[in-house]
């Protein structure tokens, strides 16, 4: 996926130090109960443990902070839409711009025709979709599992996210995360890439995996 | 035997004759007893029915989650219990259940033998189980985060009830902070030889006191704001409040509620390490500052828990990303201090055979699952992949809040059995219970991350048949029956120990060796 916010890259490393810390934790535990030497570790260790814990604060910083204005600065142009001849070079334009409401509970998709679709947004394969979301009610979220993609909206702001569409024509769950009322779990809708094939086989199973 | 006993390089030991406490105390002393060990046993006892509650609420929508498609729960009535659930455990059970043992040890390990400001500590327990009986009543459905401006509009017309619990906890956790900071300094020795468990307390309470502040104002401005109290709106956008306000109030106090059952929890590590290993901890001093670090960066972190959208890839995201992973440094030291101490010298049998201990040992492999696996939550990049808001987060609390600070409570509980019942627990079924927590907990953590990590949402009750969550659910079910299933054996081994447990010895927690070759390989220096 070319979704600037994918795990893969600088993240999987990061998950992968993670696990790695995780376990060395646990194989030191299980030595400090049945090995059968003993010593008192030097406190040296743990100032040098603390330096290697600073530094990998330093680089995660740097990572996900790259990572996260990569993904935003596709947001800063100032033209948002190529429309009819975008070629894949401008890096600062989205090919499809659809305002979404969320509200208690539902997701209304209006494109730039000012049309309203309810819980369903039609894109084309590959392209580079923009989303202005606002909530009129309360705090909802705005999930698409296949694009990699989780935000908060609160009624006070909007926010913008982009994704690219995946290349599978299919329909690809959009759900909401955060509670937002007792019909919560009911608020999804559908990101329906539209293909050849149309959309009559779409199936269940690809709302969470790619 | 006693004048064996290993002997604190600092403080007391956490040690008294056993006797029959709890058989020789009336209805009143239960109720109204200003005595540090009633208060502690009624603080005690009362979290361990709000665990069986919390526990009942969990195993029901873990039966109802268990399988996509079928319904046995309404949304509203899921979403009640879902509630409960956290409010009952995190308020009711975790926060009581440790504090309630701070005030077991604390006295006697600063060797005053009172509990100061006991009528504070009595006043907050009251206040508690009114918030709890307003809970009942009011039945809330709006998460334990109660996010304005969603849970003033629930269409509950009791709901009031839930707001002014919010603020009743306040209260009662703001006594509780003034009592462990009043007895912290009550040991009238030099900050250099005050005890670990004093530390802990000192900090936590101030913790407690800053903290709740915030915790208050949401509960009054939720409650102002739901019943129109005045013409001022303060969360509800509405009416031109704002709910960035409400979040930045809610997680400075929400951030802080982590530590405060998480401090205690490390403070009865740092207590009974030393009686079982018969040796002080690895470093005093290393405990000490990661004490005070913790409670230095719990507040200002609070934004990790929503997306502050202001400043989305912002300086100030990025300050409280860092900020977030610095934290980590405490939590590291305290880790690596307990490690540390339990290479120096050679494990006792005693020790080995002994459920606080076990208990103490993985809860600290716990900390290490849940903590170290945390240190993606703090990134802005993978937090808005996956994190935010799926199941990776409860997968990571209740690591942190039931592996780690729930066994720690359940292995202080164990500890000081035989103090106030005379008696030994059942050994036998306190293995069951062990081991059926420790397998159940491992599935239900993993089945959560597992979840998480395909985006299942948080707080739903049904969901679709997308590849890998039915599995995922069923797993975490299985795990969340295991544990229910250990902790009957615990109950009936707490009824049964009480009356007819073998009597305690004169010192319940030796130091043993089964070889003798072995107890003359004198702790490494």
């Amino acid at each position: 996926m070319e979704n600037a916010l994918g795990i893969w890259g600088p993240q999987a490393a990061l998950m992968a130090i993670t696990a790695s810390f995780t376990v060395l934790g646990l194989v030191m535990l299980l030595a400090a109960m049945f090995m059968k030497r003993r010593w008192k570790p030097s406190y040296t260790f743990e100032f040098a443990f603390i330096a290697v814990m600073l530094g990998l604060v330093y680089y995660a910083d740097r990572e996900s902070f790259n990572t996260y204005s990569v993904y935003q600065e596709n947001l800063n142009a100032t033209e948002k839409k190529v429309s009819g001849n975008y070629t894949g070079a401008g890096e600062q334009a989205f090919d499809r711009v659809v305002t979404v409401v969320a509200f208690q509970w539902g997701y209304g998709f209006i494109n730039d025709k000012n049309e309203i679709s309810r819980n369903a947004v039609v894109v084309n394969p590959g392209e580079k979709v923009l989303f202005k979301v606002i909530s009129n009610d309360v705090i909802h979220g705005f999930n698409i599992p296949v694009a990699q993609i989780t935000a908060e909206i609160d009624p006070d702001n909007k926010r913008e996210l982009w994704i690219k569409a995946p290349d599978k024509p299919g329909k690809y769950l959009i759900q909401c995360v955060n509670y937002c009322g007792v019909g919560h779990a009911q608020m999804k809708a559908w990101l329906v890439v539209d293909g050849a094939e149309k959309t009559a086989a779409l199936d269940v199973a690809t709302g969470g995996n790619i | 035997m006693a004048e064996h006993m290993y002997k604190p390089a600092r403080g007391k030991l956490a040690h008294w004759v056993p006797q029959d406490l709890i058989g020789e105390m009336s209805i009143k002393d239960l109720l109204f007893s200003n005595d540090h060990r009633h208060i502690a046993i009624k603080g005690i006892f009362t979290a361990f029915i709000m665990l069986a509650v919390g526990g009942f609420f969990a195993l029901v929508f873990r039966a109802e989650l268990a399988v996509p498609g079928v319904q046995f729960l309404g949304a509203k009535v899921y979403m009640t219990l879902m509630t409960m659930h956290g409010m009952v455990m995190v308020f009711g059970f975790l926060i009581p259940m440790v504090v309630s043992i701070c005030y077991y040890m604390l006295p006697r390990v600063l060797g005053t033998d009172r509990l100061y400001w006991a009528g504070a500590a009595q006043w907050s327990y009251w206040i508690l189980i009114a918030a709890a009986v307003l809970l009942v009543i009011g039945r809330p459905d709006f998460t334990w985060t109660a996010y304005a401006p969603m849970s003033f509009r629930t269409g509950n017309p009791l709901i009031w009830m839930g707001h002014l619990a919010i603020f009743l906890v306040a209260v009662s956790e703001f006594l509780a902070g003034a009592v462990l900071v009043r007895n912290a300094f009550s040991g009238h020795t030099k900050l250099s030889q005050t005890p670990l468990m004093a530390w802990a307390a000192g900090t936590i309470g101030l913790l407690f006191m800053a903290s709740v502040l915030p915790l208050g104002a949401v509960g009054l401005g939720l409650l102002s704001d739901g019943l129109h109290l005045t013409n001022v709106a303060f969360f509800d956008p509405s009416r031109g409040g704002s709910v960035q306000l409400f979040l930045y109030l809610f997680w400075t106090y929400g951030h802080p509620a982590v530590y405060l059952p998480f401090v205690p929890a490390i403070a009865i590590i740092y207590t009974i390490m030393p009686r079982f290993l018969g040796h002080p901890m690895w470093s005093y001093w290393s405990g000490v500052v990661a004490f005070i670090l913790l409670a230095i960066g719990a507040m200002p972190i609070g934004p990790h828990h929503f997306q502050p959208v202001y400043t989305i890839s912002g300086g100030y995201q990025r300050f409280v990303q860092i900020l977030t992973m610095l934290v980590f440094i405490p939590s590291v030291l305290h880790v690596f201090n307990w490690i540390s101490t339990l290479f120096m010298s050679p494990i006792p049998d005693s020790a080995r055979r002994a459920i606080p201990f076990k208990f103490m040992i993985f809860s600290i492999a716990f900390i290490v699952y849940g903590g170290a696996t945390a240190f993606l939550n703090a990134q802005i990049a993978p937090d808005s992949d996956f994190i935010h808001n799926t199941y990776w987060i409860p997968a990571h609390f209740h690591a942190m809040f039931f592996g780690f600070v729930g066994q720690m409570a359940i292995a202080g509980f164990y500890y000081l059995f035989p103090y106030f019942t005379g008696r030994m627990y059942n050994q036998g079924m306190a293995n069951a219970h062990f081991w059926l927590w420790q397998i159940g907990l491992f599935i239900k953590i993993t089945g959560m991350g597992v979840a998480g990590y395909l985006y299942f949402p948080r707080w739903v009750y049904d969901y679709l048949a997308v590849s890998g969550w039915p599995e995922a659910q069923l797993f975490i079910s299985i795990g969340g029956f295991l544990i229910g299933l250990g902790f009957l054996f615990f109950i009936v081994n707490v009824a049964w120990s009480v009356r007819h447990g073998r009597p305690a010895p004169a010192d319940p927690w030796p130091v043993e060796f089964d070889d003798e070759m072995e107890a003359t390989v004198a702790p490494a220096e």
